[in-house]
């Protein structure tokens, strides 16, 4: 980094309509920054604040949220007649939503809400027997949260036997049976997997 | 008069110039080594790389004709902002482990100049940017950084995210190879055990059920029995939630 009082003129040119910064010429580092400027430019326009700064991360504007648990609401409602399809549609929207959060707004509050919507996404392929997609989502939704995630763990687990891959599943419920260490569905699942590990030994 | 008739001025100009030779060449070359040293500093490579940030906002603010709207001034110092939160974790996290190092020996008095001229250029960095951003708005000084840091965390949130997602398709792809390979084997198995067995017993490999109880590994693709049941219990676990 330069000194405190020097920095490097960049060739910035600005679309005097969109307002879009441009350079010229340019690298690929400058022309991602720049990507990734623009992008917050147009998110900071309709900010709603008087000064057009973004808010303190709290108190979080209630709107988005609300949408999301209605569409989280109407993916169970579906989920519980039957209609998985339509569920993880449900569910994939509301994730959709989460992610489109103002970057500005709690981290955690976006892990929270994205973890649990994974994991309902993953519940819902899962039933379809959509065993690759539920594994993936399972494990998106415990790289969102760790802790306290015991269905997230469990579920990845089950895929991951469901597609025969027994000693990915042997790793994978280890690892979460250190953080979960009581649950008692991850403790069956590993019952289950040794099982199977043997029985394939047997064979 | 008395005293002033008494002294030698020519004389006494000696020890005044001696000191003031002494000084003054005691301040030079304090002056020239503290110069080299802080030169030298410099001449080490920075532990940073380049701001592009800084250096995009500042070449923003310096823009003319037509000159770039407040808007994006926040929007770029927000982005400078978010850098130097990961940059000061950068600081903060390495500080630890680097003065370990120092002590034991295991690294050069350089890395460690290096360090703390990285450490009180952030400082400076930080404070620059509550200054900016006090000038746009009263009082976003004290929230910018908050704000920069939620950004530099949901950011590494969607990139984790995206990496994890984005191996679904392959994932999907291995599993239907897959399957359909199980699958066929499966079938081939079947049609092994009808050819072997007798004809009157062929009713034997339609049920899959049977087959079930033999090799459980498979048993899972067969449309019946393993999925259903396993589905009833996913379900299960749902209803607890």
């Amino acid at each position: 980094m330069e000194s405190p009082d020097v920095f490097t003129l960049l060739p910035l040119e600005m679309n005097p309509t969109t307002k879009i910064i441009t350079a010229n010429p340019s690298s690929t580092a400058l022309a991602n920054e720049l990507e990734a400027l623009n992008a917050l430019h147009k998110g900071l326009l309709n900010v709603g604040t008087p000064t057009g700064t973004p808010p303190p991360p709290v108190p979080v504007n209630p709107t988005r949220s609300a949408q999301i648990g209605k569409l989280r609401e109407s993916g169970n409602a579906e989920f519980r007649k039957g209609n998985h399809a339509q569920a993880v549609k449900l569910y994939s929207l509301a994730i959709d939503m989460a992610l489109g959060r103002p970057h500005w707004e709690p981290s955690g509050l976006v892990r929270e809400e994205i973890s649990g919507l994974l994991s309902n996404r993953a519940q819902a392929n899962m039933a379809q027997q959509h065993w690759a997609e539920g594994a993936v989502d399972a494990e998106a939704s415990v790289e969102m949260k760790k802790v306290g995630n015991a269905k997230g763990w469990w579920r990845r687990g089950t895929c991951l036997l469901e597609m025969g891959r027994l000693d990915e599943a042997e790793a994978w419920v280890k690892q979460g049976l250190e953080f979960e260490a009581t649950e008692q569905d991850l403790v069956q699942l590993k019952q289950e997997i040794e099982k199977r590990k043997g029985g394939k030994a047997a064979h | 008069m008395w005293p002033f008739d008494a002294v030698d001025w020519v004389m006494l100009t000696i020890p005044f110039a001696y000191i003031t030779v002494l000084f003054g060449s005691l301040y030079t070359f304090s002056n020239i080594y503290r110069k080299r040293k802080v030169a030298k500093a410099a001449a080490l490579e920075p532990w940073f790389p380049p701001h592009l940030q800084r250096n995009v906002y500042l070449s923003l603010l310096h823009m003319e004709s037509p000159k770039c709207p407040d808007s994006i001034l926040k929007a770029a110092l927000l982005r400078r902002a978010t850098e130097d939160i990961q940059r000061i974790i950068q600081i903060r996290s390495a500080k630890q482990a680097l003065q370990v190092l120092l002590q034991r020996g295991s690294v050069g008095d350089d890395l460690w100049q290096r360090f703390q001229r990285a450490e009180k250029e952030i400082e400076e960095e930080l404070r620059d940017v509550v200054n900016e951003a006090n000038a746009f708005a009263p009082n976003w000084g004290q929230t910018i950084f908050q704000s920069a840091s939620e950004m530099a965390q949901n950011n590494h949130i969607r990139e984790r995210l995206s990496e994890i997602l984005s191996t679904a398709q392959s994932e999907k792809e291995w599993w239907e190879k897959r399957k359909a390979t199980i699958q066929s084997d499966f079938m081939k198995e079947l049609d092994d055990e009808k050819a072997v067995k007798s004809p009157a017993e062929s009713s034997y490999g339609g049920s899959v059920k049977g087959v079930k109880s033999m090799s459980d590994d498979d048993a899972v693709l067969v449309e019946a029995g393993g999925p259903a049941e396993k589905a009833a219990k996913a379900k299960k676990k749902k209803g607890k939630h």
